[in-house]
């Protein structure tokens, strides 16, 4: 009797735990700014507001996109026309149409209001609707980006807003995405309940909550005893203790952040010869890097780009061989047998254990006779020396998240040196200038036609690759804490879609 | 007593604006920050447009008499995260915090008093030196390392209490025990000295020699006036408190002011930061406003004119 006393309770017990097993708890570190999907700059708002809406263009998790809510194709170099899927429907009932994306450009485009997302749209000059589900967007000069810039077109209800207001919407989200917002407690909890009704399927996942957790080990301990399914940013020092845990595991997966080493700042010196910057590419043993100081989490890479990345070539990207010997020999003949000294900043606590990487650098600097004085820096000091080009060092370490997806905001943003007369001038990010490259770089912002883009910065690759301006390191991974029992891989660009996600026994 | 009270309220109104000032000038040193607030590869007219709309490319004299006079009406300006008047969010997360602050305050009390008072009865026992060195303990340990180490006991191991979060009193228990440690000690060992030399002074040996119970002897005379350092003492540590509200809200995603403003601070949101030093100013001044009224109540001698 009483042993058929504990197996109901078992099954009782049993029961109560799989209905509590419809919801899905992520852990972020803060918690969201806002709920309007382009007014922010913060992943963690990103990923809770993606639940939420919908792009006009998603990411996939190869780094390419796709069309989604919709399609656009470019008629000349000035003028898009997009085609929206008919029968789309808001949370609310409120159908996309024309004149609602109409709305959504119009809003981004408003000088006088700027939204955080109003950048990534400047080139547009007008919109026009021409039928209930066509439109065209017409641009003031060639706007190559134009498609991977709609996978940041989250877009929102128009008479929804227009009723209650921008200030209501940003706490009250309708959206036509996979989630319907159900309440947000500030600090503690953002509730999501799946749109049954979702165009593009149901979801599986029943109930998701976002909770802002701030201390890492906190979240740890809160994945470990079940209390929540995912958590981001898992330290590589707390992954043996996760996968040791039995109920959850680490999971990573290469992201779009590279991280290497600027050089030659002062434009003079050593640092200024190409063989000098191509013999410290040799000198630095990148796998030795990612093996022992990052615990395996990145991958080695030979550019300034990485595979998810338009542009990227796969050839002129292959790491640069660790070889202590090559390096001597091209010291020697740069007029360097016996090594110099030079300068480097780097961050703490920004980048994966980007401490470690640069004392890790200087160690093997000093085996082919290069002595750096390392200098370690506080964020915001650092930054302000960045973009002010105050740097009183000859090289710096830094890390690059393209999330554009495309070389050019890399390559222009970070290596254009404005030789080209009555081009736009250095960037800010720059001290190299290669005519040659820069000629490229302008060139494929130019022109829309991707193949040709695509020759373009292959050509500008060999350059970069010639010329070594940085050291190249590698390709940092995202580690995320997972619960076991969600089937969920995952995805380059951050984000957390529940819509990916599956709970499964 | 009314005289009294309006120059210490005045004097608290001195003090919010030395707070006041003090924010304004320690966050203009550490620069603009518009640098922080926009990705790195923000345009320079981005920057530009942003750092006018905020009105930081004025001189400073212009920016500080902008912001008392706006403090002044009441308006501490909107978050540069989430355009929310800054007020309203630093209060919005208040109540959080004194309760937590309230409920570290109510386990000092309750378990500090006691334990203080048993290591005087106790003196020279193993009882004194259990307290005694409890109480030297809970005083070094630092509040972060407490508060993970509870999660690893009562939440990893033996999954008593939640581990974070906030609503029910379950999740009270640890981050209470984790702010409230030190202030407990603190107590315990002022309430032991103090009982200790008011049970040598010359009006307990005549409480004595008149026959009263040892019971009415020790919590009715010399505990009372054994209570004045000690009320000082928790004046003092409610600020203690709500600074170790910081690490704790931080630890245990408690949804309170002091982990709010810590994340203002590392994002450079100017005005949440402003007001949460402001608010924390006023609410320390208060408390020692009150700790003076209640010297009024234990000890008749004291007289404010």
């Amino acid at each position: 009797m009483q042993k058929l006393g504990f197996a109901l309770l078992a099954a009782a017990l049993l029961s109560f735990g799989f209905a509590a097993g419809d919801t899905l708890v992520i852990a972020q570190g803060v918690d969201a700014t806002t709920l309007d999907p382009v007014n922010h700059q913060e992943t963690p708002t990103g990923n809770v507001t993606a639940n939420i809406f919908d792009n006009f263009y998603r990411r996939l998790p190869d780094g390419s996109y796709e069309p989604w809510l919709g399609e656009a194709k470019a008629l000349d170099n000035l003028t898009w026309e997009l085609t929206i899927k008919p029968g789309i429907k808001f949370h609310n009932g409120e159908e996309l149409t024309a004149e609602v994306l109409k709305f959504n450009f119009d809003r981004l485009l408003d000088p006088k209001k700027p939204l955080k997302y109003s950048t990534y749209f400047k080139p547009i000059e007008r919109v026009e609707v021409t039928g209930k589900y066509t439109l065209k967007v017409y641009t003031k000069k060639p706007f190559p980006l134009f498609l991977t810039r709609l996978t940041y077109l989250w877009v929102v209800p128009k008479a929804y807003i227009e009723e209650n207001g921008a200030d209501y919407f940003a706490n009250h989200p309708v959206g036509t995405g996979p989630y319907r917002f159900v309440k947000w407690v500030k600090d503690q909890e953002i509730d999501l309940v799946a749109n049954d009704a979702y165009w593009a399927g149901k979801p599986k996942v029943k109930r998701v909550v976002f909770r802002p957790i701030p201390e890492a080990s906190s979240r740890v301990a809160e994945l470990m005893t079940g209390g929540v399914d995912v958590i981001t940013n898992l330290a590589p020092e707390a992954v043996p203790t996760v996968n040791g845990s039995g109920v959850a595991e680490a999971r990573s997966v290469p992201s779009i952040r590279n991280i290497f080493i600027v050089l030659d700042v002062k434009g003079e010196g050593p640092l200024h010869d190409p063989k000098v910057r191509l013999a410290l590419n040799y000198a630095v043993d990148k796998e030795a890097i990612v093996k022992h100081v990052l615990g395996g989490f990145g991958v080695p890479v030979g550019c300034p780009l990485n595979p998810y990345i338009f542009g990227y070539d796969k050839a002129l990207c292959e790491p640069f061989p660790y070889d202590p010997e090559k390096a001597k020999k091209l010291l020697a003949e740069a007029g360097y047998p016996n090594g110099f000294t030079f300068t480097m900043s780097a961050p703490s606590g920004r980048y994966l254990n980007d401490r470690q990487v640069a004392e890790a650098v200087v160690g093997q600097l000093k085996k082919v006779g290069v002595k750096v004085d390392l200098r370690i820096k506080e964020w915001s000091t650092y930054v302000k020396q960045i973009l002010n080009r105050k740097l009183d060092t000859d090289a710096w370490l830094i890390g690059w998240g393209n999330a554009q997806f495309d070389a050019d905001n890399t390559l222009f943003t970070l290596l254009y040196g404005g030789t080209v007369e009555g081009g736009p001038p250095q960037s800010k990010f720059s001290y190299w200038k290669d005519p040659e490259f820069d000629k490229y770089v302008l060139e494929a912002q130019q022109i829309v036609d991707q193949n040709k883009r695509k020759e373009l910065y292959r050509k500008a690759l060999e350059r970069v690759r010639a010329g070594a301006p940085w050291i190249f390191l590698h390709q940092q991974k995202d580690i995320y804490g997972v619960a076991k029992r969600v089937k969920w891989q995952p995805r380059p660009d951050e984000l957390l879609w529940a819509f990916d996600m599956e709970i499964v026994k | 007593m009314i005289a009294f009270l309006v120059r210490r309220l005045l004097l608290v109104g001195v003090v919010a604006w030395g707070a006041a000032t003090l924010a304004f000038f320690l966050l203009y040193l550490s620069g603009d920050p518009v640098d922080l607030l926009l990705p790195l590869d923000a345009s320079p007219e981005a920057r530009a447009e942003l750092r006018r709309a905020y009105g930081f490319d004025d001189p400073l004299y212009v920016q500080y008499g902008r912001y008392l006079w706006k403090l002044l009406h009441g308006d501490f300006g909107v978050s540069l995260r989430s355009q929310e008047p800054a007020l309203g969010l630093v209060l919005g997360r208040m109540p959080a915090t004194l309760e937590l602050a309230g409920a570290g305050l109510l386990f000092a009390l309750l378990l500090g008093i006691p334990a203080g008072v048993l290591a005087a009865l106790k003196k020279g026992t193993l009882a004194e030196l259990l307290v005694m060195t409890l109480a030297l303990l809970g005083q070094s340990i630092p509040v972060y390392f407490l508060g993970l180490v509870l999660i690893m006991v009562f939440g990893l191991k033996l999954h008593w209490l939640p581990i974070s979060g906030y609503g029910t009193l379950r999740h009270l228990v640890l981050p209470t025990i984790t702010v409230g440690t030190f202030v407990t000690a603190s107590i315990a060992r002022l309430t032991r000295n103090g009982v200790l030399q008011e049970l040598r002074s010359d009006y307990v040996r005549t409480a004595r020699a008149k026959g009263l119970t040892e019971r009415v002897v020790v919590y009715k005379h010399a505990l009372r006036n054994a209570a004045i350092p000690v009320v000082t003492i928790v004046g003092l540590q409610l600020g203690t408190l709500l600074s170790g509200a910081v690490i704790t809200e931080t630890i245990f995603a408690w949804p309170g002011m002091g982990r709010f403003v810590l994340l203002a601070v590392e994002q450079g949101d100017f005005p949440v930061v402003q007001a949460s030093v402001i608010v924390f100013a006023l609410l320390l001044a208060l408390v020692n406003l009150a700790v003076d009224l209640a010297y009024l109540w234990l000890d008749p001698r004291v007289r404010y004119a």
